[in-house]
């Protein structure tokens, strides 16, 4: 299997029909410098809509940011999608957005903050972990609004330890408490922006991991990435992610020495990933199940997919079980097999046909606070596929050899049943109906739920 | 994956007949008197149902007090006990209760609630602690445990189209289906049943665990289909998705199908707003579908064998708000009905309103407690292995 696609499919979300074409015969070293060029050139985003705060916002604001939040969401799947943005930016971003899970109900918050972890995805994970300890979206999330001088709320100090940087059985529930300390007067106000309040900030002595001081949270967050063992998680953190859930311990102890040595550079760690051997093992390769937001972006990058009505993007998240800025809760998305059941396994297996063939999907996602039972079904999905571009990088009319470029093109692994089947499947079609066919064969192939 | 061996290429390429693996060994003869007797339906009252509202303590003035108007007036109450009575719209739950099918646990919750719907919901379905998350839900973990012949993908059925936190395990998870109609709709695809039957031989657990998971899904929708048309009850449900529900849970029972397990939900319970004619109609539709429920499964003679628990994620605030509604509360009841109870009427005391945390109910009961009992008294499993923690058992079961 090829490497590259490898490469695309764990720092992006694979390769739009024109991307292939012209790469696939890159050189690894040529293709990790392009997606670091590209993801640094990435920048912030745009504003689309978003509404001021305010103390208490009626039902109607409350429906409008419901409508923006989902805006926000949806411009990231299309984003995702789009050969002309940084994969690789949006790669990240996802990543460190399931890292530092954090669902936002403010339009201007979820922009925020999503720009606040761009600026950083790439850079030095202090930085980063600093950021987003002041970031207003989190700081709301985890209660430290309410975290005050003599009244301390722990749920930032402790999912900072647990959950962002070092993991369990590196602190003790008194650091816990120490830090929670050190965190209070971290506030944001009514335009969205951190605030630090005095009055509330308990600038006491701290005893925390061992260390005496009048500490406040930079440098709680100095002393925690001060011990190795947060290099180690996050290292294992990311090797899940990126590379294989199953962890090679020597691999990630080589790459938490390198993370740490280097002073938590993210973008180093990265490199060293991407540019490794082992990344490109067999068994690195089509062996990660795609997460709901990786099959929809995927889908969307390689059959060029434009969605009429974006309501279907967020129905797609709903009924597959990864909706963007809504995690399940702060511990993110588990992942892996978690991701399938009977389900959501049969509306990933036909989910490219309901977007080829229009046809009905009939699947209710749950409500547990709407009166209604069940949300109404969403019958059609609303998307254009042009399939030209992809006509275009095929080489032949011969099927059985059809067959083999796009299953080369689509899959991460070779089928595990005969591509055969494949063609007298899709045989009733001829000329571009056999393609289109084909292509709805493929991806419904198991096989093409794994990248 | 202990019970559901995965596909052996083997068996699949030499049957002509497509037989998923977890068929292996056993003839069509026996799977279909595997399931050992005791089956458990879970209701959930999404939302957050008004305890207070629905098991009245019309005796105690506290609770006019806290509620001028919301409170049900005591000549309305359909009262039972000395203390305690039903809503007025619950008369159907009322005859349950007066015929010895029905068990009220009061003042049920766990310590530190939490007021989010989503995160107390969550606590319920994976049984944890409030201050740690779970992935797994309790039903999912009990799948996951040696549990009594659990070999089919359907030991667990949701009757939803998507799966619930509670349902999903490590290794197993339950199966969701909406409609055995629209399911085996879903799963009628020419293609996938084709490479189904085909050999295959897989080298990564990953896609070994699709596979498997795309057959018995395929075979379970065939299954639950099938069965869905052994027996068409003549009771008459609530004419409404839960009511449908319902008939279609007591229908697969009564066509004796390979589940124990049945989860389903009613909604829309959070009543901020004019609480009285919402929560009415609700409980009412609860009442008469359990109703329902108890006279199907009676006629066919297995009441003795069905347990029914109904709870919701939290109940609500004592004192009622400024809309005519209540808001996110805490401590709550519980519902258990069924022909095998220990104990049937009221457990324990309603809640004591002297005695409150902020405006909110303490809780007597820990819900983990009541799933310890089911876990190992209806379901035979391994109840601390399930919830991670030894809790004490209830002399309810």
């Amino acid at each position: 299997m090829s490497k590259i696609k490898h490469l695309y499919w764990r720092a992006g979300f694979g390769l739009s029909p024109q991307e292939w074409e012209e790469r696939k015969n890159w050189s690894i070293a040529k293709a990790v410098d392009q997606l670091f060029r590209e993801a640094k050139a990435a920048g912030p985003l745009q504003a689309l809509n978003v509404s001021s705060l305010t103390k208490k916002p009626t039902k109607e604001q409350k429906k409008m940011e419901r409508k923006y939040v989902g805006r926000q969401n949806t411009a990231c799947l299309v984003r995702m999608a789009n050969p002309n943005e940084s994969a690789f930016m949006e790669r990240m971003s996802l990543f460190w957005h399931g890292h530092f899970a954090c669902s936002s109900k403010l339009s201007k918050l979820a922009f925020n903050q999503i720009n606040t972890i761009r600026k950083h995805a790439l850079g030095n994970f202090r930085d980063l972990v600093l950021a987003v300890a002041k970031d207003p979206s989190m700081i709301r999330y985890l209660n430290n609004q309410q975290n005050k001088k003599n009244k301390p709320n722990e749920n930032f100090a402790r999912e900072l330890m647990e959950l962002f940087t070092i993991g369990r059985g590196h602190y003790t529930e008194q650091d816990i408490k120490e830090a929670a300390r050190a965190f209070t007067g971290w506030s944001s106000n009514l335009s969205g922006t951190f605030i630090f309040r005095r009055r509330q900030h308990d600038f006491g002595t701290k005893t925390f991991m061992g260390r005496t001081g009048k500490f406040d949270g930079d440098e709680i967050i100095d002393i925690i990435l001060e011990q190795r063992e947060t290099a180690q998680f996050i290292c294992t953190k990311v090797y899940r992610y990126f590379v294989n859930e199953i962890v090679d311990t020597r691999i990630v102890d080589q790459l938490a020495t390198q993370f740490y040595q280097s002073d938590y550079n993210i973008e180093a760690l990265m490199r060293s990933i991407f540019t490794s051997d082992w990344f490109y093992d067999k068994k690195n390769i089509g062996t990660k199940i795609k997460s709901p937001v990786d099959l929809v972006a995927g889908i969307s990058r390689s059959l060029n997919i434009r969605y009429d009505n974006e309501q279907a993007l967020i129905f797609i998240q709903k009924a597959l079980g990864q909706i963007l800025f809504n995690p399940p809760n702060v511990a993110g998305w588990i992942g892996g097999k978690a991701w399938i059941d009977n389900a959501t396994m049969m509306l990933r297996l036909n989910l490219v046909n309901y977007l080829l063939y229009a046809s009905d999907v009939d699947f209710r996602t749950k409500s547990n606070l709407k009166a209604s039972a069940r949300n109404k079904a969403m019958r059609k999905l609303e998307a254009r596929v042009n399939l030209a571009p992809l006509q275009q990088i095929l080489s032949t009319n011969n099927q059985e050899r059809t067959i083999e470029e796009l299953s080369d093109f689509l899959l991460q692994r070779d089928p595990a049943v005969d591509k055969k089947l494949i063609q007298q499947y899709a045989q009733s079609g001829t000329g571009q109906d056999f393609i289109k066919m084909a292509i709805a064969r493929i991806t419904s192939l198991p096989e093409y739920q794994l990248c | 994956m202990k019970r559901r061996n995965f596909i052996k290429s083997s068996a699949l390429a030499s049957t002509a007949l497509w037989v998923p693996s977890f068929l292996k060994g056993h003839s069509t003869d026996t799977l279909l008197k595997t399931r050992s007797g005791k089956i458990l339906i879970v209701i959930q009252l999404g939302g957050g149902n008004d305890g207070l509202n629905t098991i009245v303590p019309y005796r105690n003035d506290l609770y006019y007090k806290y509620r001028p108007s919301l409170g049900i007036k005591q000549k309305e109450v359909l009262k039972v006990s000395e203390q305690l009575g039903f809503n007025p719209e619950m008369q159907a739950l009322q005859s349950l209760y007066d015929q010895g099918l029905l068990g009220v646990i009061n003042n049920v919750g766990y310590p530190n609630p939490d007021r989010s719907h989503f995160r107390s919901m969550d606590i319920w379905h994976t049984a944890s602690d409030s201050t740690e998350y779970l992935s797994t839900g309790w039903l999912g973990r009990y799948l996951d445990s040696d549990c009594k012949g659990c070999i089919t993908p359907y030991h667990a059925l949701e009757v939803d189209d998507s799966l619930s936190l509670a349902m999903k395990g490590i290794y197993n998870s339950g199966f969701a289906m909406g409609d055995a109609k629209r399911l085996r709709k879903a799963t009628d695809n020419r293609f996938l049943k084709a490479i189904a039957q085909q050999e295959h031989d897989h080298d990564h657990e990953n896609i070994e665990y699709l596979y498997k998971t795309m057959i018995d899904t395929q075979h379970s929708a065939e299954y639950l289909y099938q069965q869905s048309k052994v027996y068409q009850s003549k009771v008459k449900y609530p004419n409404t998705p839960f009511g449908k529900d319902l008939k279609q849970i007591s229908e697969l029972i009564t066509a004796d199908t390979d589940t124990k397990v049945y989860y389903t939900s009613l909604t829309g319970f959070d009543t901020h707003a004019n609480q009285k004619g919402k929560q009415g109609r609700l409980l009412k539709q609860y009442a008469e579908g359990m109703k329902a429920l108890v006279e199907d499964l009676k006629r066919n003679n297995l009441l003795n064998d069905t347990l029914i628990m109904t709870f919701s994620e939290f109940g609500r605030r004592v004192k009622q708000n400024g809309s005519g509604g209540t808001d996110h509360g805490t401590a709550n009841n519980l519902f258990l009905i069924g022909g095998n109870l220990r104990k049937a009427g009221f457990f324990n005391n309603g809640p004591d309103l002297q005695k409150l945390d902020k405006g909110d109910l303490i809780y007597q009961v820990d819900f983990r407690n009541i799933y310890a009992t089911i876990l190992e008294n209806w379901l035979e499993a391994d109840a601390p292995a399930v919830l991670g923690k030894n809790f004490t058992k209830l002399n309810i079961l």
